[in-house]
């Protein structure tokens, strides 16, 4: 395998940003300093934000409270094994794509991290342009993956599409509230955080007042009641909030 | 797993722009050293292991094969060689001579 870092370099790989990778949220979980900076510069260089953690419990934490396009997860932290986060991000039902990284060479080491629910697999040493592929092909699968899991109770979500349906009736909604409503429903097992909601709505530079979110939940309730949809948005005071099913037992 | 050819100094100037890597080889040659002189077994494997990770992708390769090597024994349960972690050290020293 021969070290190509020539796409480390602005004319070989950074001329034109991916759309699947620009302002992608990325979640860096490995605790060796220059690995981490390393990863950092070259996914910035791709047009991602990135957030970094050296300890799987913060990695918990972080994918909680964040709607990461792709985790970066090195098999041996400090605090837990990368194997053991990554069976808890499962168990909890976050969906975000899982890209983990080691220095065990092992087919057994490779096997039981993509059996505990990652998506890909990343040998260290690495060469730069791999874990940049590597990268890319998973932020382009996610939207296809998680576009036909789109459903609570008779409403359905097609992200493709950028539509709602209750009952496959087209639900009009402004962009807004289309947006709020589909980070409900792919956060439907957790409340959603406020700030979360913010992130997903406005832009940088937009104006949000204290009461945008209320707001924008208020006329989202009214929309699906209006149409029959069997949800209703629970708010958990002081937190964010959640989606709730009206069929038994679901959520 | 075929072995990878030499960086040049351009590829590694790419890899390494602020020379923090440089920097943590020097340190981690001296804790060696240190912790091989104490015999504290836990503290040199802690560094093996950090070396077999990120040595080769930072395109010190001779550093990163000797260091792969190391760590496949210990996580096998072996205990480390003198000779192999002296074979480790030299390559430190080799590194950081033409770094």
């Amino acid at each position: 395998m021969p070290l190509d870092t020539r796409a480390t370099d602005a004319k070989a790989g950074r001329r034109e940003l991916p759309v699947s990778a620009s302002r992608s949220r990325i979640l860096v979980v490995e605790d060796d300093a220059n690995i981490a900076e390393l990863l950092t510069r070259e996914l910035r260089g791709l047009g991602c934000t990135v957030d970094g953690v050296r300890l799987g419990g913060d990695a918990l934490l972080a994918s909680r409270s964040t709607d990461y396009a792709l985790m970066i997860v090195d098999l041996g932290l400090p605090d837990m094994d990368g194997v053991e986060l990554v069976r808890e991000i499962r168990r909890r039902a976050i969906e975000v794509p899982i890209l983990m990284l080691t220095a065990r060479r092992r087919v057994e080491d490779r096997v039981v991290g993509l059996a505990s629910g990652a998506d890909d697999y990343l040998g260290k040493p690495f060469a730069v342009p791999e874990m940049r592929a590597r990268v890319l092909a998973l932020l382009r699968r996610p939207a296809r993956l998680r576009g036909e899991q789109l459903a609570v109770a008779n409403l359905a979500i097609d992200s493709e599409a950028l539509e709602a349906m209750v009952e496959g009736v087209g639900l009009a909604l402004p962009r807004k509230q289309y947006l709020l409503l589909e980070l409900l429903v792919r956060r439907k097992h957790h409340t959603t955080p406020k700030r979360m909601i913010e992130e997903a709505l406005y832009g940088f530079d937009d104006a949000v007042s204290a009461n945008s979110i209320e707001a924008q939940v208020s006329k989202l309730r009214r929309a699906l009641r209006l149409a029959g949809a069997a949800i209703t948005i629970e708010t958990r005071r002081g937190i964010g909030y959640r989606l709730s099913s009206r069929e038994a037992g679901a959520h | 797993m075929a072995r990878r050819p030499a960086p040049t100094p351009e590829e590694l100037r790419l890899l390494d722009p602020d020379r923090m890597f440089v920097e943590r080889l020097a340190a981690d040659r001296a804790a060696l050293a240190t912790s091989v002189a104490a015999g504290d077994a836990l503290r040199t494997r802690a560094i093996v292991h950090g070396l077999a990770g990120a040595a080769g992708t930072f395109g010190y390769t001779a550093i990163g094969d000797i260091a792969l090597e190391l760590d496949a024994a210990a996580a096998a349960g072996e205990n480390l060689s003198q000779k192999a972690i002296f074979s480790l050290l030299e390559a430190l020293e080799r590194s950081l001579k033409s770094a």
